[in-house]
């Protein structure tokens, strides 16, 4: 028996070491390269229950109003509300959400779609969120379907203190908890660009774990300091809005879809003084300068738009693609594969210019990308001798087993 | 040998240090009493001030809505009722009706509910048990009805769960102007409550009827609202009265006249009640004022947030003048202003030292603190409710009576409307933080004192003093009992040699003797308790009587227990025994009000701390008269026993406290009994304790006296 153990064991090793070795090869080439912005999410949070946390839910129904009006849809946004102000008994204008005393807007007007609402709203889901590990059930509307090239915004309000914020009353989030899940995103390529807004007491201290590239937090407050609510509004008999989310939105309100403004001077608006707290943020994770990054770029849904000669020939031929990929992906020696799909790749690149077409489907983005590698890895031909040459000792071990 | 001698096992710290206090019990004793005196006397200054600790209530949040509208309707309310003739025999119904037209009118439901006046009954065994259902049916004679109206506001979008009651007592007899405007500050907020969206809680409003006085009309209908009874009234009174009252068929009209079935009315769980009282004396400062009682029955308090959102609102939101009972006397004593003149010095030099420390408060606040405090600990012990919240109280709803005075000045009319409005818009601010309430009162203290409307002693600073002078009690009792073991056993050996095991036996079982005079001495206290049920019935009798019959029962009961005691105390001739004997009696009566005012420091921790007072100095100090030669330190001994114990006797006792607060003159003996019984009508611990923890030790201690030794 364990004679015959041992030479199964070898062929594994040997399996495991080409497969690796292909991985690093791949994973190289990865690293050098840029995705493309594709696409904006929003994730709105409030995290807090009960009729005197009325300001938490009218925070994060003003973001959410703001980010769809500078352009990101419905379906890319999911909205978590743990509690239902707007139908509260106590509510003296039923159905209408303020964040200012003078009434003029209804915050929860016509369109207001809350994907999780009251005690949905945990800690859990909101990982299986962010993580995309969800039940089978649950619809595509309550996931966040990013992707590699997504720009994603977090913003959370409630109740928070040392590298925590409260969730419902009876949970808490702590500061590892979001590291950890921003970096399991990270490995699952559920972003390219992640900013992560937090409304609450010692905000600042929530960002501490983080270490995932392409990160930018901010908080309302330092470690130590407490978040103010703005105003009461003594009609309604609560605080309606808290300073920090009341000067982001005074900062928006100035934007439309089209303006430029950059992260930089979103972030240069906070006032300490008028705040009563230190804003925070975040950027060493961050590559890209603030000041040439627009806030669009995360509160709305603007993208780079690059012209293209031919829309559909390049189309037609990627779907084409597409088909033996899923083909090759299900056979079993990985490396030779991964070898025949890169030398189409490199034929079609010669034939079509994916390089210069706006990619939206996950196939052809793949495709872009490992072709851009393939473009970046002179010696090709010197690679798929190594692939043989990989191959044979496979196939020595293979055939002294069945002999 | 040294090293053959056996190694005596040190034993544990704990221990050792009991057994050096015991051995330093007297100066122990000494410290501890001090220290506690001083404690209870230290409160004023550690008060702390009052903040609202519930995060939902939000007092204040929301700007009053009572419109002058509101007010003018309600002023022309009172005025409605004001001028109903008073001389009529239906103004009884009259009332009810008024209110009954207008609530209708509002949109409210509205019943009447009915109850029957209930003589206050001695019910020894009740003292802990909730109210008894079943004492509705009991003692009723028809003609004597009261009638209280019961006004609902469902909440258009609440869930019906819960309920906030507002409650104005009135005489329907006899309608005094201030009942009137109370009754116009309720009407005028519920025509509020009745427009509003922001209801989470169902509205209650109870005009009830005081004239069998005003608890009793709150707690029959209390009563009723928690023990459901199915059925029309007509077949309550069919069951209950052979021949309808004419009452009654008014009320039958009336029920056909407005149309609306007059079945009991329920609305959900209390979340608080609120009763509103105008007093018909004026204030005695420039603004309107507004009292707050808060004691409700053995000491039980409402929850402190409550109190904080009646003072917060009134301050801030009304600018009125917010006073809790205090004792008038303790304002001019020289000696609380002599200890406040150190205290405030005391503080002063703190803060010479450190800036930071700032403990110290002006005489004009100690003073103004400790009659206050000593007010709210007075109520509390007494275990007899303030107001009609005290029925509240008894269902676990926190509950609270707000007297507003009115400072009389020319141009009535305009006053009239003006002191609805504060009022109002007081209620309207409670009721509407209250509304914002999502759970229970629970956040803030239930045990607590206090020094002024917005300053407090919690349950961890007070307990301190009665901790302090309990201490001593077990440490001395347990130095008695071993000094006593020691001598005895000493005593055996010199009289029977060594090795006589029978007595060394017969020894350590002594104390049982001094157990059983103490358990008999407290099973007559249990008989003592009892027996005002069997004799207080006798017609036609003064409290002054009564009050000698109490004495001259005590004292027969005690001389038939002397008799029968007597034969313990033969036992056991010679002086040795003798001296023992007494040092176990003293122990194991110690041990006793120990235990007594542990257990009543769970029940009603005022009346301990009170009662240990009294009962800690008495119980140290007790030394048999007969016990050394007549030196000036005995006979100093002797004098300080015999005072003491003379104070410690209930009825001296009250007198002296009495006619030292209020002066000597307007004070006679029956006031006692009077106070007796209405402890008793009010089902208070205190009596309990009084009767079955106190006056055992005063007897017991009695004994040490006298023993003969």
């Amino acid at each position: 028996m364990e004679s015959f153990n041992f030479p199964k064991a070898v062929a594994f090793l040997v399996v495991l070491i080409a497969t690796n070795l292909t991985g690093a090869i791949s994973s190289t080439v990865s690293h050098s390269t840029a995705t493309m912005h594709t696409n904006n999410w929003a994730v709105l949070v409030c995290t807090s229950r009960f009729w005197f946390n009325y300001r938490h839910m009218a925070n994060t129904l003003s973001l959410y109003r703001t980010v769809k009006r500078l352009g990101i849809p419905d379906e890319r946004i999911i909205l978590m509300l743990a509690d239902d102000m707007a139908c509260n008994a106590r509510n003296k204008y039923p159905a209408q959400v303020f964040n200012n005393e003078n009434h003029r807007l209804n915050l929860y007007g016509d369109n207001v779609e809350v994907d999780y609402r009251g005690y949905e709203v945990t800690v859990e889901n909101f990982l299986r969120v962010l993580m995309g590990r969800h039940e089978n059930a649950v619809p595509r509307s309550k996931r966040l379907l990013s992707d590699e090239g997504s720009h994603i915004l977090v913003y959370m309000t409630g109740h928070g203190g040392d590298e925590f914020l409260k969730f419902q009353d009876s949970e808490e989030l702590q500061s590892h908890d979001l590291a950890d899940a921003v970096k399991q995103m990270k490995e699952k390529r559920r972003f390219k660009e992640l900013l992560i807004m937090v409304d609450t007491c010692q905000a600042a201290t929530l960002f501490s774990q983080l270490h995932s590239p392409g990160v930018l937090a901010i908080g309302s407050s330092l470690k130590g300091e407490n978040s103010y609510s703005h105003h009461l509004d003594s009609d309604v008999g609560v605080s309606v809005v808290d300073r920090f989310t009341f000067y982001t939105l005074a900062f928006f309100e100035r934007l439309n879809m089209y303006n430029n403004a950059s992260l930089s001077s979103l972030f240069n608006s906070y006032n300490p003084n008028l705040l009563l707290s230190t804003a925070y943020y975040r950027t060493d994770l961050y590559q890209r300068r603030l000041e040439e990054v627009p806030v669009t770029n995360f509160f709305g849904s603007v993208m780079e738009t690059i012209h293209t000669d031919s829309a559909y020939g390049a189309l037609s031929g990627k779907q084409l693609k597409s088909g033996e990929i899923k083909m090759s992906s299900d056979s079993s020696g990985e490396d030779r594969q991964r070898i025949l799909e890169n030398s189409d790749v490199k034929d079609q690149g010669s034939s079509l210019n994916i390089k210069d077409q706006q990619v939206t489907c996950p196939f052809t983005r793949t495709l872009s990308t490992i072709h851009e590698r393939v473009e970046k890895v002179k010696d090709v031909d010197g690679l798929v001798n190594f692939g043989l040459v990989l191959v044979i000792p496979l196939l020595a071990v293979s055939s002294w087993l069945s002999s | 040998m040294a090293e053959k001698e056996p190694v005596k096992s040190k034993p544990r710290p704990i221990i050792r240090l009991g057994l050096f206090l015991m051995s330093h019990s007297l100066l122990v004793s000494v410290v501890c009493c001090t220290a506690g005196i001083l404690a209870l006397l230290l409160l004023p200054v550690l008060a702390k001030n009052t903040y609202i600790s519930e995060n939902a209530l939000m007092p204040g949040s929301a700007s009053p809505m009572l419109s002058s509208d509101d007010v003018s309707e309600a002023s022309r309310f009172v005025d409605k009722i004001l001028s109903l003739d008073s001389s009529s025999a239906s103004l009884g119904i009259e009332i009810p009706r008024l209110i009954k037209q207008h609530i209708t009118a509002l949109g409210g439901e509205v019943n009447y509910h009915e109850f029957r006046s209930q003589l206050n009954t001695f019910r020894p065994l009740q003292f802990f048990a909730s109210p008894d259902p079943g004492i509705i049916q009991e003692n009723s004679s028809c003609m004597s009805y009261g009638l209280n109206t019961v006004g609902i506001i469902r909440a258009p979008r609440g869930d019906g769960k819960e309920a906030i009651v507002i409650v104005t007592p009135y005489n329907s007899r006899k309608v005094t102007a201030g009942e009137a405007l109370s009754l116009g500050i309720g009407y005028s907020v519920f025509s509020l409550l009745t427009r509003v969206t922001w209801l989470a809680k169902d509205i209650i409003w109870l005009a009830s009827d005081s004239q069998y006085g005003e608890y009793a009309g709150v707690a029959a209908w209390l009563r009723e609202y928690h023990t459901p009874f199915f059925g029309g009234l007509g077949k309550l009174h069919s069951e209950i009265c052979c021949e309808p009252s004419g009452f009654s068929e008014f009320e039958t009209d009336a029920i056909l006249e407005t149309g609306i079935s007059d079945t009991f009315r329920h609305a959900g769980t209390m979340a608080a009640a609120l009763v509103i009282k105008v007093a018909d004396s004026s204030s005695e400062f420039e603004k309107d004022a507004l009292s707050i009682y808060a004691e409700a029955s053995n000491g039980q308090m409402p929850n402190l947030d409550l109190v904080n959102i009646v003072n917060y609102l009134a301050v801030h939101g009304q600018n009125l003048r917010v006073k809790v009972e205090k004792i008038q006397s303790f304002l001019h004593s020289w000696w609380l202003r002599g200890l406040g003149g150190l205290f405030e010095s005391l503080g002063k030099l703190a803060r010479s030292l450190n800036p930071q420390w700032s403990f110290g408060i002006s005489i004009a606040e100690y003073v103004e603190g400790s009659a206050t405090l000593a007010s709210s600990l007075y109520n509390q012990a007494l275990g007899v409710p303030t107001g009609p919240h005290g029925a509240f109280r008894d269902y676990q709803v926190d509950a609270i009576t707000m007297e507003f005075s009115r400072q009389l000045s020319p141009g009535y009319r305009n006053r009239q409307t003006e002191f609805l409005m504060r009022g109002g818009r007081l209620v309207e601010g409670v009721v509407r933080s209250v509304n914002n309430l999502l759970e229970k009162f629970h956040q803030s203290f239930f045990l607590y004192l206090l020094t002024s409307p917005n300053r407090f002693v919690s349950v961890g600073v007070y307990m301190i003093a009665f901790a302090l002078l309990v201490a001593p009690l077990p440490m001395v009792a347990a130095s008695l009992f071993s000094d006593a073991s020691k001598l005895g056993s000493m005593n055996e050996q010199s009289t029977s040699g060594p090795f006589s095991k029978p007595a060394l036996k017969f020894r350590s079982w002594k104390w049982l003797h001094a157990a059983r005079t103490v358990l008999i001495v407290q099973f007559w206290g249990a008989f003592m308790t009892l027996l005002p049920y069997f004799y207080c019935h006798i017609p036609n009798s003064s409290p002054m009587t009564r009050l000698l019959i109490w004495i001259v029962l005590l004292i027969i009961s005690l001389l038939l227990l002397w008799l029968n005691l007597g034969s313990i105390f033969s036992h056991g001739n010679n002086t040795q025994s003798q001296r023992t004997q007494w040092a176990y009696l003293k122990s194991v009566t110690i041990a006793a009000a120990f235990t007594g005012l542990c257990l009543m420091s769970v029940i009603n921790f005022a009346t301990a701390e009170i009662g240990a007072l009294l009962l800690v100095p008495m119980c140290l100090m007790t030394v048999p008269m007969k016990l050394k030669g007549w030196t000036l330190r005995t006979s100093m001994q002797v004098a300080c026993n015999l005072v003491l114990t003379f104070l410690g006797f209930p009825p001296v006792a009250f007198v002296v406290l009495k006619g030292a607060l209020k002066g000597f003159d307007s004070i006679s003996i029956g006031e006692f009994w009077t106070w007796m019984e209405a402890l008793w009508e009010w089902n208070s611990a205190t009596y309990v304790y009084i009767c079955m923890v106190h006056l055992p030790c005063w007897v017991l201690c009695i004994l040490t006296l006298l023993h003969p030794c």
